[in-house]
């Protein structure tokens, strides 16, 4: 199937994706499967599970999107949290062993499928050269927060720093992003 | 409310990861809804989260698309039967359609698996066509070379001139075919030593006795090869010079010499 041609507002695709339009959910894929498996495939470390952890979110967004809600955050926010929360749970299936989530992210970026490589090479320039402007405590909650599958408490506990100091951490970074993206 | 505080904790990021426990998520959705301020941070806090993803972007193998929008369903009417009440009768009929239905998708699978090499044995075909095509097209020129050359041998406006090995090279031999009137001049190599390759030949016209240029060439080329053009050359000679040529013939590197016959 090719790219969708039109271009759609967030509030239309939403509208269109809760009015179960297929070339909505086609639009939706274009423009953000690859953003949703790079947060996916980061975390798994495995293109298979990557794919099967997809497949499942874009099934969830397409007969989930009635509950979504504008009022409570973007389309974006909503399926990234689908993303992470479903590749966070894989992480602690029996697939996997947790012992994998200490690569450092030079690792995580070699770490992928050599039949992406090319491409993950030239897409990881873009995030290490964004990440490496950060300083090394806020870099350090975006990536195991993010790119690394935990969660803030278990964040906390694993390296013993007070949930507050993540939650201020993170909040720091995202300042940092914002103006390093221009973002306003 | 301090409202730039309650900014500062950190707590909108945290509802944006949705790492809250749901009394503080409540609460968070409540004061978005009251205060417009916290409704423009939280957006800006997606958005930049968005950009970073965007950064760190991977694209997926490009048939996961397809498999993900031919699994989705149509949106579905009607209500759902209860099992314990549907009698026998249909529940073999039911098991009847399990079974088609398993034994419709082996076919499916076989015959994707069947297009599938019908698809690479076409592609190789596809290739192996553009081969013969590409081998025809090389065939077809080198005949429209051979054609031309052979128009310029039979053409008796051009005369040939042999140019015969002296004492440096005695089995050397070369031709020269000169129209006089067009004044076009064409080469041909019967034999010539091989030369190291910070060499190459280059081709003379002696007029009135002085050498005039008519330019380099390396051997190894088949048929004819057209030269510089000449008016009134006494003989033609081949020299051996540093690639690219030099203004002067060095005469001790003199391989063939011809006159031309006067008419």
């Amino acid at each position: 199937m090719g790219k969708t041609s039109r271009v759609y507002k967030e509030e239309e695709l939403v509208t269109q994706l809760k009015a179960k339009n297929r070339d909505a959910l086609s639009y939706l894929y274009d423009h953000y499967s690859a953003a949703l498996n790079g947060v996916v495939m980061r975390i798994l470390k495995n293109e298979d599970l990557a794919e099967e952890i997809l497949q499942d979110v874009f099934l969830k967004i397409w007969n989930r999107i009635g509950s979504y809600d504008p009022g409570k955050g973007r389309l974006f926010t909503w399926m990234l949290n689908l993303a992470r929360n479903q590749a966070i749970d894989k992480t602690r299936s029996k697939e996997m062993s947790k012992g994998k989530k200490t690569d450092d992210i030079g690792n995580l970026v070699g770490s992928v499928d050599k039949e992406n490589a090319s491409e993950m090479f030239v897409d990881s320039i873009g995030l290490k050269e964004v990440l490496e402007k950060l300083p090394n405590d806020q870099k350090f909650v975006v990536e195991y927060l993010y790119f690394k599958g935990y969660t803030q408490s278990e964040l906390a506990e694993e390296y013993n720093i007070p949930l507050g100091t993540i939650k201020t951490r993170l909040r720091m970074a995202m300042i940092t992003l914002r103006s390093l993206m221009n973002i306003n | 409310m301090n409202i730039k505080e309650y900014i500062s904790s950190g707590i909108l990021e945290a509802y944006v990861l949705d790492e809250l426990p749901s009394g503080e998520r409540a609460e968070v959705e409540k004061n978005l809804a009251m205060y417009p301020q916290l409704r423009v941070e939280l957006v800006l806090i997606e958005k930049t989260l968005e950009g970073l993803m965007q950064q760190a972007s991977i694209a997926p193998r490009a048939q996961l698309k397809n498999n993900i929008l031919s699994s989705i369903e149509e949106p579905k009417q009607g209500k759902v039967i209860s099992i314990n009440k549907v009698s026998s009768v249909w529940r073999w009929a039911a098991a009847a359609s399990v079974a088609f239905a398993i034994t419709a998708s082996y076919l499916a699978f076989d015959y994707r698996d069947k297009w599938i090499s019908a698809t690479i044995a076409l592609n190789t075909l596809i290739d192996s066509n553009q081969q013969i095509a590409q081998d025809y097209d090389k065939v077809n020129q080198r005949l429209d070379k051979i054609q031309g050359d052979f128009s310029i041998i039979e053409n008796t406006a051009f005369s040939r001139i042999v140019l015969k090995g002296t004492e440096n090279s005695p089995t050397a031999l070369a031709s020269v075919y000169w129209n006089a009137s067009s004044q076009e001049v064409f080469l041909s190599i019967q034999r010539l030593k091989e030369i190291s390759s910070d060499n190459q030949f280059q081709l003379w016209a002696l007029v009135e006795g002085k050498p005039v240029d008519m330019g380099v060439f390396d051997s190894g080329f088949d048929g004819l090869r057209k030269m510089k053009t000449i008016a009134n050359p006494g003989a033609f000679a081949i020299t051996i010079e540093p690639r690219g040529g030099k203004p002067n013939p060095t005469l001790e590197t003199l391989q063939v010499i011809g006159n031309v016959a006067k008419g």
